[in-house]
């Protein structure tokens, strides 16, 4: 049996990646240890949100599947950050769990390059320091040229409930112990991180009459390009607050904390705390946040978003029966932290291919990521990647000032990575063109190119965009008659705060606008925002001159004695592929970079001579 | 090849008779031009003399310039080279109006890696380029550090300090709206714009002082004659320039030379004795060294121990009341007790320092005197906090204070979060050129230690 290309791991990045080489044309094998378990969701019954609703809007313009897959699943949406201006909208929803994992499946079985394989892989076959397949404990060796890695929180996955600790990948799985092992004999670094996960609660247990509301909102905004206008009957959730009784509660058990006993050792992220971690660091907060969000539709389980712990089992009933709401709770499903290896990705190119080992790449947890988003993005980015590498085309990289997934993958390969990478608004420097609104215009073009989207598909996505700006250009032109100003451009009208694109539109003397919803949304931020992301643009262009001088990967740093020590080190590890990400690596000063520019000047010379 | 034109100073900083600013790169010729019609259309490598004038058509300064065409340059380059004269006034405003119409201030070593990269390349003459660069950036911030002491640097990072937590605020009611944590009030955003808008014109109008403290400063010797001035002068100098004799009046021009105490620089200058005017050229030289001394940062007023203070000094001395003055009581090593005598008198609350400038004794103490002064700021006219701007940090400031204009007026307009983020983003950034510490970097880093994130 030979594939092109075997995935390994049915998880958010899997699937994205597997799809992708199998849309590209590719013949690809996705292993997974349980088919029942694609797609799941171990943790947040939701998609998107602050920065993710983002990414997925991105994966989504370049023809992934998690933005059909949520809009399909999603029982509660909301547009986040609409009191904030519009850069910064984000989508998120509540997924039915189940209806998710159903959708992902049925994406993968309707694609014809793609085969879906239950099994275990224990190792990696290599051949000269070229990867040749994998090694299966059900199957023996399974060739492949090209695997992708996808592997989440299984390699040597130990869960803590307590002093409990249990070896697995999740709840409920085992973990994957021989493939880090043979990894790390294959020289890969591996480092270990810690991630946790709260309770889940009995639904029929919970009073939520003592509990605030927050529904979804009226008008749900989808989040593929694809889907036309939502239909859903939407789901609340609840939110309820810890209190003092709670925080002694966990104070009293806090020597029984693993987080806190030494028994964890790898670190933890700081955005997403367990509550013991709440209590402790700010324990000069009275109460702590919250929210009962339900597992799906008809799911008779609760998760309890804030209330992520590893405390033992018999002091997080206790915990839970301390806030209000929740008094004669049951726990369906403990809460637990989990430990598990991923492998610093200074180790991979922006393609993300393994440095060591040609035609590996990694994607998702395993280079020190959170996050399903984050995770799907990267999939696919690896997908794409490799199926590019079959066809023998130049690689996918995308640029910081062109989507947060180029943000995401260049962080990866200039940063240390000290806890599991989250994705923010704040880490994009060009956050205000890197919109919700316009990932089409900015992706879709890769799609198209790729062969990611049936042309039925992306026609209707072109459409749309040529709507937009054919709208902007009636903007531009336009005049129309204001007050207080005489004549003047309706563009220019639109820029002023206050006024909307309504009121703009009743004044053009050719008529409104033929625009849908979206559309209107979209043009709208565009002129409102367009001074000032000409401005950011600005630097983009400075930025980009410096991502375009390539360095070679085996640029002798170490022969530089002009280069501070620092950098050595740094420039020798990270081994940036651009002058720009060279520059962006703690430890390198300018007169580093300077120093840079005249050996590479040289180089390029030289090879300039050698061609002529 | 290198796409932008740069430009910078390309004599030692400081007062001298002429000093040259290069301008090299695809606009060179060009932004000459702007400040002398017709540069365009000069003969190259052939010496023009011109009145540059800046955009307004305010005059800039009588120069001799050239133009050159690449490769024919140092550079390899379309390259100008202006000769103005050696006042930083000037060379600043030529400089600044040269970035105006669309120069960049070279970096260290610049020029040097331009001319390198035009021609003819071998590894021997990388790696001497690269030492250089190294060396030129170090040494750069070395001095940097050594003149400024930190002060201007804890000034701008205390402004950093508190953008960034203004920052943090906005940014985490951006990334963690959901979440329940303190938000910002426009209010408060609003003073610390203010607040830091006002400091930063206050840095920038120091730039002036700042100027004379990076350049130099002038120490003026004045005192009676034959009160060993010359010796004293030379002693500093650590070599032979004045000419000395035993003979009263000797020097008769004001001697003027560039000595380096502590980090900072200095311009010491030497005047002819003060007494009953003998002859023309004596009253003449006098006559200089009393306008040199109104005009001194510091005066070192100099009297021999063993002659003791005569009526016509300490009325000299009594004139420049309004200056900063230091006492030297010279000559200790002919008096026996050391001239506490005369070190005690007339001059009364005078500091004081009594030196050898034959045996040196003493001259120790005097640079450390003339150093506290400088520290202090009694020299300078800034304290060592509001110190020093150099034309770069000159620029990045100033493009803080715009940005922070800009914020003001998007505050006024209740302009949602992310906007007011880029401004403040851009203000931190600019302030970072002066650190040297990016801004953006920190800000998750400040909401994780100051919120508690994370449903």
């Amino acid at each position: 049996m030979k594939h092109d290309v075997i995935v390994v791991g049915g998880g958010h990045a899997g699937c994205e990646a597997a799809l992708a080489c199998a849309r590209m044309g590719v013949e690809t094998l996705l292993v997974t240890i349980s088919r029942g378990d694609i797609a799941r969701m171990p943790c947040n019954p939701a998609i998107g949100g602050l920065a993710k609703g983002q990414l997925v809007r991105e994966v989504d313009a370049l023809g992934g599947e998690m933005g059909l897959c949520i809009d399909r699943a999603g029982i509660q949406f909301r547009m986040l950050n609409r009191a904030k201006g519009p850069a910064v909208w984000s989508p998120r929803a509540q997924a039915d769990k189940a209806v998710y994992h159903e959708g992902m499946m049925s994406a993968i079985e309707a694609e014809k390059n793609l085969e879906l394989l239950e099994g275990e892989i224990t190792g990696l076959a290599m051949a000269g320091g070229v990867v040749t397949g994998v090694m299966s404990a059900e199957y023996g060796e399974l060739q492949a040229k090209k695997v992708i890695l996808a592997l989440g929180t299984f390699p040597n996955g130990l869960m803590h409930i307590g002093e409990k600790q249990i070896p697995g990948g999740r709840e409920g799985e085992p973990p994957s112990c021989g493939l880090s092992d043979r990894l790390s004999e294959a020289g890969i670094e591996r480092e270990r991180l810690k991630t946790g996960t709260p309770p889940r609660l009995v639904k029929g247990s919970i009073d939520f009459s003592r509990c605030e509301v927050q529904h979804g909102d009226e008008e749900p905004s989808p989040f593929s390009f694809r889907t036309g206008r939502l239909v859903v009957e939407q789901v609340p959730c609840h939110i309820t607050w810890t209190g003092e009784k709670t925080h002694a509660i966990i104070n009293a058990n806090i020597h029984r904390a693993p987080l806190f006993s030494g028994q964890i050792k790898g670190a933890g992220p700081r955005y997403c705390p367990s509550i013991e971690d709440k209590v402790v660091r700010f324990s000069e907060k009275p109460r702590h946040q919250i929210f009962l969000e339900p597992e799906g539709r008809d799911s008779e389980e609760i998760y309890v978003n804030g209330l992520s712990t590893s405390l033992p089992a018999d002091v997080q009933l206790e915990m839970v029966r301390s806030v209000p709401g929740l008094e004669g709770a049951e726990i369906a499903r403990y809460g637990y932290a989990i430990e598990y290896d991923f492998f610093p990705p200074h180790q991979i190119h922006s393609t993300l291919e393994s440095r060591k080992i040609a035609g590996l790449y990694f994607a998702g947890q395993v280079n020190g990521t959170s996050g399903y988003e984050e995770a799907a993005a990267q999939g696919l980015v690896a997908g794409i990647n490799a199926a590019l590498a079959l066809h023998g085309r130049t690689p996918f990289v995308l640029g910081r000032s062109e989507a947060y997934i180029g943000v995401l993958i260049d962080d990866l390969v200039t940063k240390e990575i000290r806890e599991p990478y989250r994705m923010f608004t704040s880490r994009a420097e060009y956050r205000l063109s890197l919109r919700q609104d316009n990932a089409d215009e900015r992706l879709l073009g890769y799609a198209v190119r790729f062969g990611l989207l049936p042309r039925g598909q992306w026609e209707g996505m072109i459409g749309a965009r040529k709507s937009v700006q054919r709208a902007r250009r009636r903007l531009e032109a336009e005049n129309v008659a204001v007050a207080d100003a005489g004549k003047m451009r309706a563009a220019r009208l639109l820029q002023r705060p206050g006024v909307s694109l309504e009121d703009v539109e009743r004044l053009l003397p050719d008529g409104p606008l033929a625009l849908g919803k979206r559309e209107r949304e979209s043009l709208e931020i565009y002129v409102k925002y367009r001074g000032y992301i000409r401005r950011q643009n600005r630097t983009a262009e400075k930025f980009k001159r410096m991502e375009r001088r390539r360095i070679p990967d085996d640029f002798p740093y170490v022969e530089i004695d002009a280069l501070s020590a620092e950098a050595r080190e740094m420039l020798g590890k990270f081994r940036p592929e651009t002058l720009g990400k060279a520059a962006r690596l703690a430890g390198v000063r300018n007169s580093d970079v300077s120093v840079l520019m005249v050996f590479l000047e040289k180089a390029g010379a030289w090879r300039d001579g050698d061609d002529g | 090849m290198h796409g932008d034109t740069i430009v910078a100073l390309s004599t030692p900083p400081g007062s001298s008779g002429i000093a040259v600013i290069r301008i090299s790169g695809p606009d060179a010729i060009g932004i000459l031009d702007t400040m002398a019609p017709g540069a365009r259309a000069w003969k190259p490598r052939t010496l023009h003399n011109r009145v540059l004038r800046d955009t307004g058509g305010e005059m800039l300064d009588d120069v001799v310039a050239a133009v050159f065409h690449g490769p024919n340059s140092y550079t390899g380059e379309d390259a100008a080279e202006i000769s103005c004269h050696g006042s930083m006034q000037i060379v600043s405003a030529i400089i600044e109006e040269s970035i105006g119409v669309g120069a960049r201030l070279a970096e260290p070593g610049e020029f040097t890696r331009r001319a390198y990269l035009s021609g003819k390349l071998d590894l021997a003459q990388a790696e001497a380029v690269a030492d250089l660069i190294a060396s030129e950036t170090r040494l750069q911030s070395q001095v940097a550090l050594e003149h400024l002491g930190g002060g201007l640097s804890k000034r701008i990072t205390a402004i950093e300090e508190r953008l960034r937590a203004k920052l943090a605020l906005v940014e985490a009611s951006i990334d963690f709206s959901e979440e329940d944590i303190e938000a910002y009030t426009m209010a408060d955003l609003v003073a610390v714009s203010d607040e830091t808008r006002r400091e930063i014109s206050e840095l920038l109008e120091s730039e002036v002082a700042g100027g004379k403290l990076r350049h130099g400063m002038r120490i003026t010797i004045t005192g009676p004659r034959n009160a060993g001035k010359s010796s004293l002068y030379n002693a500093l100098l650590g070599e032979e320039r004045a000419i000395v004799s035993p003979l009263p009046g000797t020097t008769r021009d004001v001697l003027r030379e560039r000595i380096h105490i502590g980090g900072f620089t200095y311009y010491l200058e030497d005047t002819a004795g003060l007494a009953e005017a003998g002859c023309e050229i004596e009253s003449e030289g006098m006559r200089r060294g009393r306008e040199a001394a109104s005009a001194a940062d510091l005066i070192l007023f100099v009297v021999d121990a063993g002659e003791g203070w005569t009526c016509g000094a300490l009325e000299e001395l009594e004139s420049h009341a309004d200056r900063n003055r230091l006492l030297v009581v010279n000559k200790t090593d002919l008096v026996p007790g050391g001239g506490e005598a005369a070190a005690g008198s007339p001059a009364g609350e005078l500091r004081t320092v009594t030196v050898s400038a034959v045996s040196g004794e003493g001259l120790g103490r005097l640079r450390e005197k003339i150093f506290e002064f400088t520290a202090n700021g009694e020299v300078s006219g800034v304290s060592r906090e509001r110190i020093a701007l150099n034309i770069r940090q000159g620029m990045a400031l100033r493009r803080a204070e715009e940005a922070l204009e800009r914020l003001g007026r998007e505050l006024g307009m209740n302009s949602p979060a992310e906007i007011l983020s880029l401004e403040i983003r851009e203000a931190l950034d600019a302030c970072g050129e002066v650190t040297g510490r990016s801004a953006a970097e920190d800000i998750l880093e400040e909401i994780f230690s100051n919120f508690c994130i994370g449903k």
